[in-house]
C-alpha cells in the first residue's frame, strides 16, 4: 500500500503540488434489519478506493479513483493537481496550512468481540426473538430490530511525511416498534431512534443493549402512546432525557461549533453558524453549568480516533467553558485563520470524498445531579425522552425538536404518559435557561450515525455524550395544537 | 472480462458513460457466471462526478471521483442473500457470488420472497448529454467565475456548486433479463449574501450547457439585494406564494409518508384505507412519471422490473400506490417497478413524482396576493405527524413580504407547521411551469410548479 501511496504523492510533486497526501480506505459493512420475526435485510458491503488531494498555486484539487494501482495513483494524483490549477484562477489568496508534526503510527478502536466473527445465525435469532416479543403486543404493527456494522482501514500519507494507519469498528444495534391507531402512528424505540445505539465497540454493544429485555416495554410504550392524550402546550420547565440532549448538543452546538460554517465554507448548502468568530471568547452561549468539550478521545464514540484524515492526533478540546463560547472545530486550513493549530476534526466519508471538519465527540460534561432528584426538584414540567423529530435553521438559532415519549412532572413526580410532545427556542436563550445537569450516572455516549454535510453531500458517524438536563421557561406544544 | 476503463480519473472530460453497454453486459454476464445459486440478479452502478464548489466568491473546494459498485442479490429455495462490492475483477466477482451465497445459506426462509424479474423489454431514455461527461474543471470554473466577480463587484459573497455527473445503470438475472441506461446531470447551486440578507437559486438538468449559470447567479444577487435589513413578522397564517423548489420540498414527504406500498400494508400510511377517497384539494394531481423528460426517470428498478407510469392521487383522490416485487406479491398485483436501490429496506417508493401544474406565472401568483409572503425555498423540513403529513422546517435564502401585489420588503426567516396535504388543499393559484428539483442527485426528483397558498402556518421566527 506504501507504494501506491508514494507514487500518488511523488507524481503530485513532480506536477507542482506544494501539498499531497494520499489515503486508501478499505471499508465494510454489514447490515441485518427483522421485522415481525422475519428477516426484511441481509446485506454486506465492501468498498475500496484511493483519494489525492493536492494544493497547487496556493488552491486544493481531488480526485479519487475505486481503481487501485501504481498508474491508478499517478492518474489520480495528476487529476488532482489539473483540478487544483483550475481552482487557482479563482483564489483571493493561497491556502495556508497550520503547521504540524507528521506522525508515523498505528491506531485501532478498542474492542473485545470482532462482530464480523459473530456467525449471522446468533444476529438473527436474536432480532427474531426480540421483535417477536414486541409482536405480542396487538396494537404493534411493525416490531422492527436491527444491527449494523461497519469497519474502516485507511492507510494515509502526505508529502510532509506522515505515515498513518488506522482501523475503526463500529457497531449499533436496536429496536423500533409502530403502533398504528384508527388515524394516528405512534413510535417507540430502544435504547434511542435512528435504529438504536451506535458505539466504536465490538459486538459486546450488542451484548450489552439486552434487546430481548427490552422489548416489551417497548412496545407496550408504543401501544399505550396510541391512547395519551397529547402534551401540553404553552411555557414550563422540561427535562430532556440524555439521548435528547444529545441531539440537542449535535444540531445546536456541534454544528455551530464548525469554523468552516462560521467561515461561509458551507453557506449554500449546511449553511453558517450564530457563533461568528468574532463572539469567540466573548458570547455568554449557556449558563455556568454548561461545559462543552470535542473529545476525539472518549472511549466508545463514534467520534473516537487515533487521527483526523488529515493527520491530526486525536484531541479534547473546550467548545463552552462555564458557559462562555471558547473553541472551534478546526482544521489545519481554518485554523490559520484564528492563529491556532488544528485540534484534529476533519474526516471523509469514504475514500472518494475530501475530508471535511465534523463533530467528533461533542459531550455536555456531567453535572451534579441525580435524575430521580431533578424531577423531585421541579415542580411542574415536562420529561421528555427520545427524539422523534428533529429541525433547526441554517445558523442553528431557531429549532423545533419533538420526542417519542413524554411525561407530566407535577409536585416533583413523574405523572401520565403524553405523545406528540415538542419544543422550540432560540440556541442561546435555550442553553441560558439550563439550570441542571445530570451526573455521571445517569451519562452515556450516544451515537448519532447520520449526520449529513458538504457538496457531494458526505454522511458522518459521530457521537454526543450527555446526561438529563432541566430547561426552564421553554415553549412547548408547538406545532401539534391547531 | 473488461474492468471499467482505468484512466476515467485522470482523463475524466471524456464524451462517454463510465462503460459502455457491452463492457456492461460483459461484466454482469461474468459477475451471474461466478454464482452457483439458483437464482442470481446483478445491479451496476458507475458514475463519473466532479462538482467544483465556491465559497466567499473563491473556489475553495474542487473534486472528481470514479465509483462503481455491483450488488450481487442470490436465491436458494426462499432464502436469498445480498452483497455490494466495487471490486470488480474476477476476484473480487468471485468473492462477492460466494459470500452472498454462503450468507443466502445461513438465512432464514423468507415466505414472501419474489420470484425475480422475468426478461422484458426497456424503454431506453434520451438521459445522456456527451458535452456534460465531457466537462472539464476548467470549463466548470470559467462557469463560476463570471458569479463571483459580479457578487464581488456589489459587495456580496456568493458561494455555491456546479457539479456534473455521467452514470451508467445496468441489471441482469439469471433468468435472462438485461436492462442498461446512461445518464448525465448537471447541477448549479448558487446562495447569495450581503450583511443582513441571502438569495438562492437552484437547478437541475440533464445537460450542463443549458444551466446558465451567470444569469442564475444573477437571481440570487436580486433577492440578496431585495432582501437587505429585513424586518420580522409576527408569525400566524399568512397567505403565501411558494416558489416551485418549495414546493417540491414539502411534496416530496408524500413519497415516504405513503406513496409505496410497504407503508401501505403497514398501516403506516396516511393513504391506509383512504384509497378512492378525497384525501386533498381537488386541483391536485401527482403522478410518478419516470419518462416525463424533466423528471429524471429511470425505465427499470434495482429488481429489473420496467418502471411504469402511476396516477397515485387524481383530482385529490388516493387512487394508488407504487410496488416492487414483494409488495405486489402480497397485494396479488404487479410490481410497478418502484423497488428501492439496495438493500431496499424502505420498500417501494416513487421516484419521479410530478405534480399537477396551472396556468399562472410566478409573477402572476404575487401579482394576484393582496397581503403574503413569497418563499423561495425551505429547510431541515421534518416530520411532525406523519399520519397528518404535518412537517416543520424554516424559510430560507430569501423570504420576502408581498403588500398589494407587490414584493415590499425582506423578511426574517420563519418557522412553519403545516401538513404537506393540507397546503395541496389550500393552493388557489397554480404556476404553470414545472421545475425540477433533484433529492441526493439521481436518487429522487419532483417536478413542482410554484403555488400560492391561503392559511400556511408559520408558529416562530428567527433573529435573522
Amino acid at each position: 500500500m506504501n507504494d501506491i501511496l508514494d507514487r500518488a504523492l511523488n507524481t503530485a510533486q513532480l506536477e507542482g503540488a506544494s501539498y499531497a497526501e494520499a489515503r486508501t480506505v478499505e471499508s465494510r459493512s454489514q447490515q441485518l434489519e427483522v421485522k415481525n420475526r422475519q428477516v426484511s435485510t441481509l446485506a454486506e458491503g465492501e468498498s475500496f478506493g484511493l483519494g489525492v488531494r493536492v494544493i497547487v498555486d496556493g488552491a486544493w484539487g481531488f480526485a479519487a479513483s475505486a481503481e487501485v494501482s501504481a498508474a491508478d495513483a499517478e492518474a489520480c494524483a495528476r487529476q488532482a493537481c489539473r483540478i487544483a490549477r483550475a481552482s487557482a484562477k479563482f483564489r483571493r489568496g493561497p491556502v495556508v496550512l497550520a503547521l504540524l508534526k507528521p506522525a508515523l503510527a498505528r491506531y485501532t478502536t478498542p474492542f473485545r468481540i470482532d462482530p464480523f466473527e459473530v456467525p449471522l445465525a446468533d444476529k438473527i435469532a436474536l432480532l427474531v426473538e426480540a421483535t417477536g416479543i414486541m409482536n405480542r403486543e396487538q396494537a404493534v404493527r411493525v416490531a422492527q430490530g436491527a444491527m449494523m456494522f461497519w469497519e474502516e482501514k485507511k492507510h494515509f500519507a502526505s508529502s510532509e511525511g506522515a505515515r498513518i494507519e488506522q482501523r475503526i469498528v463500529h457497531s449499533g444495534a436496536g429496536l423500533t416498534a409502530w403502533a398504528v391507531g384508527a388515524d394516528d402512528l405512534q413510535v417507540r424505540s430502544y435504547p434511542n431512534s435512528f435504529g438504536g445505539q451506535y458505539e466504536a465497540n465490538g459486538y459486546e454493544l450488542v451484548e450489552r443493549l439486552d434487546l430481548p429485555g427490552h422489548a416489551a416495554e417497548t412496545a407496550a410504550t408504543a401501544a399505550a402512546l396510541l391512547e395519551a392524550p397529547v402534551g401540553p402546550a404553552g411555557v414550563t420547565t422540561i427535562i430532556l432525557d440524555g439521548s435528547q440532549v444529545s441531539l440537542q448538543l449535535h444540531e445546536s452546538c456541534g454544528h455551530p461549533s464548525e469554523l468552516d460554517r462560521a467561515l461561509g465554507h458551507e453557506a449554500n448548502y449546511a449553511g453558517t453558524s450564530f457563533l461568528t468568530t468574532d463572539q469567540l471568547g466573548k458570547l455568554q452561549y449557556g449558563s455556568k453549568v454548561v461545559n462543552i468539550v470535542s473529545d476525539a478521545t472518549s472511549p466508545r464514540g463514534l467520534g473516537t480516533f487515533g487521527f483526523d484524515d488529515e493527520g491530526v492526533p486525536a484531541q479534547k478540546v473546550d467548545l463552552v467553558r462555564e458557559g462562555r463560547f471558547v473553541g472551534y472545530l478546526t482544521s489545519r486550513e481554518t485554523a490559520t485563520m484564528l492563529g491556532q493549530s488544528s485540534n484534529g476534526t476533519m474526516r471523509a466519508e469514504s475514500w472518494g470524498h475530501i475530508p471535511l471538519i465534523r463533530m467528533t465527540n461533542v459531550n455536555l460534561e456531567p453535572g451534579t445531579w441525580k435524575l430521580d432528584d431533578l424531577i423531585a426538584d421541579t415542580d411542574d414540567g415536562l420529561l421528555m425522552i427520545t427524539n422523534r423529530s428533529w429541525s433547526i435553521d441554517d445558523r442553528r438559532y431557531n429549532f423545533q425538536f419533538g420526542t417519542e415519549v413524554g411525561y407530566e412532572i407535577k409536585k416533583g413526580k413523574r405523572g401520565r404518559l403524553l405523545k406528540n410532545c415538542t419544543y422550540t427556542g432560540i440556541t442561546p436563550e435555550f442553553w441560558n435557561q439550563c439550570d441542571a445537569v445530570c451526573d455521571a450516572s445517569d451519562w452515556e455516549i450516544w451515537g448519532t450515525p447520520n449526520c449529513g454535510k458538504g457538496q457531494p453531500s458526505q454522511t458522518m458517524r459521530t457521537a454526543q455524550g450527555a446526561a438529563a438536563a432541566r430547561f426552564r421557561n421553554i415553549q412547548v406544544g408547538v406545532g401539534t395544537h391547531s | 472480462m473488461t474492468p471499467p476503463p482505468r484512466t476515467a480519473a485522470a482523463v475524466p472530460d471524456v464524451a462517454g458513460p463510465p462503460l459502455s453497454r457491452a463492457e456492461a453486459e460483459q461484466l454482469l454476464a461474468e459477475a451471474i457466471g461466478q454464482s452457483s445459486a439458483e437464482d442470481t440478479e446483478a445491479l451496476l452502478e458507475a458514475r463519473r462526478e466532479s462538482l467544483t464548489r465556491f465559497a466567499n466568491n473563491e473556489i475553495h473546494q474542487n473534486v472528481s471521483s470514479l465509483d462503481h459498485t455491483l450488488t450481487l442479490r442470490v436465491r436458494v429455495g426462499r432464502r436469498s442473500g445480498t452483497v455490494e462490492t466495487n471490486r470488480l475483477d474476477s476476484s473480487g466477482l468471485r468473492q462477492a457470488a460466494d459470500r452472498a451465497l454462503a450468507i443466502a445459506r445461513l438465512s432464514p426462509e423468507d415466505p414472501e420472497l419474489p420470484d425475480p424479474a422475468p426478461r422484458a423489454e426497456y424503454r431506453t431514455l434520451e438521459a445522456f448529454d456527451p458535452a456534460t461527461a465531457a466537462s472539464t474543471p476548467e470549463e466548470r470554473a470559467a462557469a463560476v467565475g463570471p458569479v463571483m466577480a459580479e457578487a464581488a463587484a456589489r459587495g456580496l459573497n456568493a458561494a455555491g456548486a456546479l457539479s456534473t455527473l455521467a452514470g451508467v445503470t445496468a441489471f441482469a438475472n439469471s433468468r435472462g433479463a438485461f436492462a442498461f441506461q446512461p445518464e448525465t446531470y448537471a447541477h448549479f447551486t448558487c446562495t447569495v449574501r450581503s450583511d443582513s440578507s441571502s438569495g438562492w437559486v437552484d437547478r437541475h438538468r440533464r445537460d450542463a450547457a443549458s444551466l446558465g449559470a451567470a444569469a442564475l447567479g444573477r437571481v440570487a444577487i436580486e433577492k440578496a439585494e431585495r432582501g437587505k435589513q429585513p424586518g420580522a413578522i409576527e408569525p400566524g397564517a399568512f397567505t403565501v406564494v411558494l416558489e416551485p423548489n418549495a414546493v417540491a420540498e414539502l411534496v416530496q414527504f408524500l413519497a415516504g409518508l405513503g406513496l409505496g406500498a410497504q407503508a401501505d400494508q403497514e398501516g403506516r400510511s396516511f393513504m391506509a384505507g383512504r384509497m378512492n377517497q378525497p384525501v386533498t384539494g381537488a386541483r391536485a394531481t401527482i403522478v410518478d412519471d419516470p419518462y416525463d423528460p424533466r423528471a429524471f426517470g429511470r425505465p427499470f428498478d434495482s429488481e429489473g422490473t420496467p418502471r411504469r407510469r402511476v396516477a397515485l392521487i387524481e383530482s385529490g383522490i388516493a387512487r394508488a400506490v407504487v410496488h416492487d416485487r414483494r409488495t405486489a406479491r402480497k397485494a396479488g398485483v404487479e410490481s410497478t417497478g418502484h423497488a428501492s436501490p439496495p438493500p431496499g429496506a424502505e420498500g417501494p417508493l416513487p421516484y419521479s413524482l410530478v405534480l399537477s401544474a396551472g396556468d399562472q406565472t410566478l409573477e402572476q401568483l404575487i401579482a394576484s396576493t393582496e397581503r403574503g409572503i413569497l418563499i423561495t425555498r425551505f429547510w431541515y423540513n421534518r416530520v411532525v405527524d406523519a399520519k397528518k403529513t404535518l412537517i416543520t422546517g424554516m424559510t430560507r435564502d430569501g423570504t420576502f413580504m408581498i403588500e398589494n401585489g407587490r414584493l415590499t420588503r425582506g423578511l426574517r426567516n420563519l418557522r412553519f407547521n403545516e401538513s404537506v396535504l393540507g397546503m395541496l388543499e389550500h393552493a388557489e393559484g397554480w404556476g404553470r411551469d414545472g421545475e425540477p428539483t433533484v433529492f441526493d442527485y439521481i436518487g429522487s426528483c419532483v417536478v413542482a410548479p410554484a403555488l400560492q397558498v391561503r392559511d400556511f402556518r408559520f408558529t416562530g421566527v428567527s433573529p435573522f
